[in-house]
C-alpha cells in the first residue's frame, strides 16, 4: 500500500518496495509514474521577453503609436513553490490631450498617457492538488498610479476533472495631471475590489470547459481629466461572466478554443466578446489564426454629438448642451458610445528546442458603429483602425 | 551536435518485436547506448531463460532434487522478488508453476490429460525453494524455475537503466507491449509533451472498430499489461490462455487483460500477472497496492482505477 | 439578465454534449489529447498582457480573466 509521508510525497511498500530493492534497478528512482504533469509546481524556470508595437489611426486625428518592452519569469522555489514577475515599460507617442469640446465630442480622443512603467510579482504555494497565491501589482504613468493586491486559491477533485478557483483583487488608483500642466484632477481616487469563482472541466478526452464569475465593485473618480464635461457617477459595480471552451480536433491534431465573455455594469454599458483561435501545431511550427467580436452599448450618460441642418457638428449646440446638463453625468468619451469591433489574428511560433521558443503574433482591429450587435451603434462616431504586433522569445531552463 | 531527431531501434526479444525510440541530438550518443540496451536485453534473455544450456535458470532446474546452486547478486535479488511476490500474492505468484507447461500444448491446442496435470502440481510449491544466502536448490525432482512472470518487464527496467547511465534523457523502450518511459518526448516541436501510448483492445482481432483501449500519456514509469490473449487456443467456444492458476492448473478465465502503470515496469508486470491470477479480487487488491490499472473483464467490460493523475 | 441567458446557454451545451454518458467522468487512461500543451488555457503569459491592456484603453469592458492586475489610466 502506497502511503503519504508528512510532506505528502509518497513512500513504496508492497510490490514496488520490493521491486527497488532489485539491485539492477537501483539507478530507476522514481516512486510514482508520471504522465502529463497536473497543476503541480513548475519543474524549469522560464523567462520571456516579449516587443509589442501599437499603432492606430482614426480619420481626423494623430496616429498614435505605442511601443512596449515586456519582460516575464516564473521560477521554481524549493520544491513547492513558485515565484511569478512581469515588468511591462510602455512608450506612447502621437497622443494629444484634448482640452476643447470640439475635439472631444467629435469622437473622442482616447486617452493614454506618454510612458508607463508597470510590474508585478506573485508567489504560490502547491499543496497536494490545490495551489494558493499572492500577488502585487503596481502601474505608473505621468498622471496615474496603480496598486494592487491579489489573491487566489484552485483546487482540484481527485480525479483531477474539475479545478475550482476563487479569487478576491483589491486596487487603489491616484490620479493627478498637475504634471502636464491640468488641474482637472487633482489627487484624485479610485479604488475597486474584484471577486471572482470559477470552475475547469474536463468533459471528454477531447474537451475541458471553463466557466468564471466575476464581481467588481468600484469607487472613486471615473471621469476623464483631459475632457471637459465629463461627468461620471462615483461608482462602477461590474458583473462578467466568462464562458472558455478547448477542443481537439483529432483529424488535425489541432484545438479550437472559443470563448465568451459578457460584461455589464452600473455605467449602463453591457458588451460581448467571442473569442475563436485555432492552434495548429505543424513540426516545430504552431500557426494560430484567431477572430475576435466585441459589442458594447453606450453608457446611459453618454450623449451623441449634435448635427446642425446641413449635417455638420454643431458645436454650439453641445456645449449649450453639457452646460445645461452641468452637475449630472454625461460623457462625449467614444469609448462609452454603442460600437461593435472586430479583430483578425496570427500568430506564428517555432520551437528552436524544447525548451525555446519564438513567436510573432500580428492583430488587425476595426472600431465602428456599424459593427455593434443588432446593427446601429451610436451616431457620429469615426471608425477606428488598429494594428498591433508581437514579436516574442521564451525559454525554459 | 546537430539536429533534434528520433531514433528507433527495432529487434526481436524473449519471443516479441522490441523497440527502442529515443529523441536526441547526437546520433552517436544515442546509438552507442541502444546497443548496449539491447546487448543488455538480451543478456538477461539468455542468463534466465528455462530454453538456454548452461543459464542459470537451466542449471538450477537440473540440478533439481540434487544439489544447491551457487547464484550471483543478480539472480539472488530476483529470487527475493519472486518471494515477495508470492507472499503479497497469497501463493498465486508462483515462479515454480512453469511445469505446467508440460501439461498444456497451446501449439498443437490440446487440452491436458488429467493425470498428468495431477502429477505435476505438487512441484508447483515456492515453499520447497530452498535458500541460503545465494545458494538455491528446488527439493524435489522435476521443479522448475520460471522467471517469465517478471523476466521481460525487468529487461526493460534494466534496458532504461542503461540508456539513462549513457545520459539519454527522452527514451521509451517496448518490450513486447512491456514499456519503461525514460522522460518526456525531447523534439522542439513536441514542447516536453510525454510520450503517447495507445493500449490495444484485447480483442483487436475481433472487433469493427480500432480505436485504441485506452489513450495515455507517459513520461516516466512502467507500463505492463497481462492478457489472455498472448498466448492461448480456444476448443469448442472456450479460451485456454497461458496464465496458470498454480493450485489448480488450469487457466485463469476473469479477465481479457489488465494493464498496469508503476514507477517501473517490473512493478507493473508483476502487479498484471498477480491481478489476472487473483480474477474478481483483482480491483480490490491493486487498489489496495496504491496502483492505477486498466483492466477488461471477461464480457468486455471495462474497470479502470480510482485513483488521479498525479 | 444576460447571466441568466449565460447560465441556460452553459446548460444547453452540456446537455448537447451529454451525448457522450460519462461526461466529466475522464479517466486519467484517456488524457492524452487534453495533455498537449495546445489544450491549456493559460497560453503565453505575456501576449494576453499587452492585448488586453489595449482593449482595455479601446473598449469599456476590462477583465473577467483572472484578479489582482492593476489598472492603468484609460478610464
Amino acid at each position: 500500500m502506497k502511503k503519504s509521508n508528512i510532506n505528502g510525497s509518497q513512500t513504496a511498500t508492497g510490490v514496488l518496495l520490493a521491486s527497488l530493492v532489485l539491485p539492477g534497478l537501483a539507478a530507476l528512482a522514481a516512486i510514482t509514474p508520471l504522465g502529463a504533469a497536473a497543476e503541480n509546481a513548475p519543474e524549469k524556470t522560464t523567462i520571456a521577453i516579449k516587443y509589442g508595437h501599437y499603432n492606430d489611426s482614426q480619420p481626423g486625428w494623430d496616429r498614435i503609436k505605442v511601443d512596449a518592452a515586456q519582460v516575464y519569469v516564473q521560477a521554481p522555489i524549493a520544491g513547492d513553490w513558485s515565484i511569478e514577475a512581469s515588468g511591462v515599460s510602455d512608450n506612447v507617442s502621437g497622443a494629444s490631450p484634448r482640452w476643447h469640446t470640439q475635439n472631444t465630442a467629435l469622437s473622442g480622443a482616447s486617452h493614454m498617457s506618454d510612458e508607463r512603467k508597470a510590474g508585478d510579482v506573485k508567489v504560490t504555494r502547491y499543496l497536494a492538488r490545490a495551489a494558493v497565491s499572492a500577488s502585487v501589482a503596481i502601474s505608473k504613468e505621468h498622471d496615474y498610479t496603480s496598486n494592487a493586491l491579489g489573491l487566489d486559491a484552485r483546487w482540484s477533485t481527485d480525479d483531477n476533472n474539475r479545478t475550482w478557483t476563487v479569487g478576491f483583487g483589491s486596487a487603489s488608483d491616484t490620479i493627478d495631471n498637475t504634471y502636464s500642466g491640468g488641474s482637472t484632477a487633482i489627487n484624485r481616487h479610485k479604488s475597486t475590489n474584484e471577486f471572482m469563482g470559477g470552475v475547469t472541466q474536463v468533459l471528454t478526452p477531447t474537451d475541458i470547459v471553463q466557466f468564471n464569475l466575476t464581481r467588481s465593485l468600484g469607487s472613486g473618480y471615473f471621469n476623464d481629466p483631459y475632457k471637459s464635461y465629463d461627468q461620471r457617477p462615483n461608482q462602477r459595480d461590474i458583473w462578467i461572466a466568462l464562458a472558455r471552451w478547448n477542443h481537439y480536433l483529432e483529424k488535425f491534431d489541432a484545438s479550437l478554443h472559443s470563448s465568451y465573455r459578457n460584461y455589464s455594469d452600473t455605467f449602463g454599458v453591457q458588451s460581448h466578446t467571442l473569442g475563436l483561435d485555432w492552434v495548429q501545431p505543424a513540426g516545430r511550427w504552431t500557426f494560430t489564426p484567431g477572430a475576435r467580436y466585441y459589442s458594447q452599448s453606450a453608457a446611459n450618460f453618454y450623449l451623441d454629438p449634435i448635427l446642425d441642418a446641413q449635417g455638420q457638428y454643431d458645436q454650439q449646440a453641445v456645449v449649450a448642451r453639457a452646460n445645461k446638463l452641468y452637475g449630472s453625468n454625461q460623457s462625449t468619451d467614444q469609448r462609452l458610445a454603442a460600437f461593435g469591433a472586430i479583430t483578425l489574428s496570427m500568430k506564428v511560433s517555432y520551437a528552436f528546442t524544447p525548451n525555446t521558443l519564438a513567436d510573432v503574433k500580428y492583430e488587425s482591429y476595426r472600431q465602428t458603429a456599424a459593427l455593434h450587435l443588432g446593427g446601429s451603434g451610436s451616431p457620429g462616431l469615426d471608425p477606428f483602425n488598429a494594428n498591433f504586433i508581437q514579436v516574442g522569445l521564451t525559454h525554459r531552463f | 551536435m546537430s539536429r533534434w531527431r528520433t531514433l528507433r531501434f527495432d529487434f526481436s526479444a524473449m519471443a516479441s518485436p522490441c523497440s527502442l525510440q529515443m529523441d536526441g541530438r547526437d546520433e552517436h550518443v544515442m546509438r552507442r547506448a541502444a546497443n548496449e540496451a539491447m546487448a543488455e536485453v538480451q543478456r538477461i534473455e539468455k542468463k534466465f531463460s528455462r530454453y538456454t544450456e548452461g543459464s542459470v535458470i537451466s542449471r538450477i532446474n537440473q540440478s533439481a532434487g540434487l544439489a544447491a546452486i551457487e547464484t550471483d547478486t543478480e539472480t539472488s535479488g530476483l529470487l527475493d522478488f519472486a518471494h515477495s511476490l508470492w507472499t503479497q500474492s497469497d501463493g498465486l505468484f508462483d515462479i515454480t508453476s512453469g511445469v505446467l507447461r508440460h501439461a498444456w500444448d497451446f501449439k498443437n491446442a490440446r487440452l491436458p490429460e488429467p493425470a498428468t496435470l495431477q502429477g505435476l502440481l505438487p512441484r508447483v510449491d515456492w515453499q520447497q525453494v530452498e535458500r541460503h544466502g545465494n545458494q538455491v536448490r528446488l527439493k524435489q525432482p522435476g521443479m522448475e524455475l520460471d522467471f517469465g512472470g517478471f523476466g521481460k518487464e525487468y529487461a526493460a527496467d534494466r534496458a532504461a537503466a542503461v540508456l539513462q547511465s549513457h545520459d539519454i534523457h527522452h527514451a521509451l523502450v517496448n518490450l513486447g507491449g512491456d514499456l519503461h518511459a525514460l522522460g518526456e518526448r525531447g523534439l522542439p516541436e513536441l514542447q516536453g509533451t510525454p510520450w503517447q501510448i495507445e493500449i490495444q483492445h484485447p480483442r483487436q482481432d475481433t472487433r469493427q472498430t480500432d480505436t485504441p483501449l485506452a489513450l495515455l500519456t507517459l513520461a516516466r514509469g512502467g507500463l505492463a499489461t497481462s492478457g489472455d490473449y498472448e498466448r492461448f487456443f480456444i476448443h469448442e467456444g472456450q479460451r485456454y490462455c497461458h496464465v496458470l492458476n498454480p493450485r489448480t492448473g488450469w487457466p485463469v478465465t476473469h479477465w481479457q487483460s489488465v494493464s498496469v502503470l508503476a514507477a517501473n515496469t517490473t512493478t507493473a508486470g508483476a502487479l498484471s500477472t498477480i491481478a489476472m491470477l487473483k480474477g474478481p479480487d483483482a480491483p480490490a487488491w491493486l487498489e489496495a497496492q496504491g496502483m492505477r490499472y486498466l483492466a477488461v473483464q471477461h464480457d468486455g467490460q471495462v474497470l479502470r482505477s480510482n485513483a488521479a493523475t498525479d | 439578465m444576460n447571466r441568466t441567458i449565460l447560465s441556460l446557454l452553459a446548460i444547453t451545451t452540456l446537455s448537447w454534449l451529454g451525448g457522450c454518458s460519462n461526461l466529466g467522468q475522464v479517466n486519467a487512461w484517456d488524457k492524452g489529447n487534453l495533455a498537449k500543451p495546445m489544450m491549456t488555457f493559460e497560453g503565453d503569459p505575456l501576449d494576453q498582457r499587452f492585448v488586453q491592456h489595449i482593449y482595455a484603453s479601446k473598449e469599456n469592458s476590462s477583465g473577467g480573466y483572472g484578479v489582482g492586475g492593476g489598472g492603468c489610466g484609460c478610464n
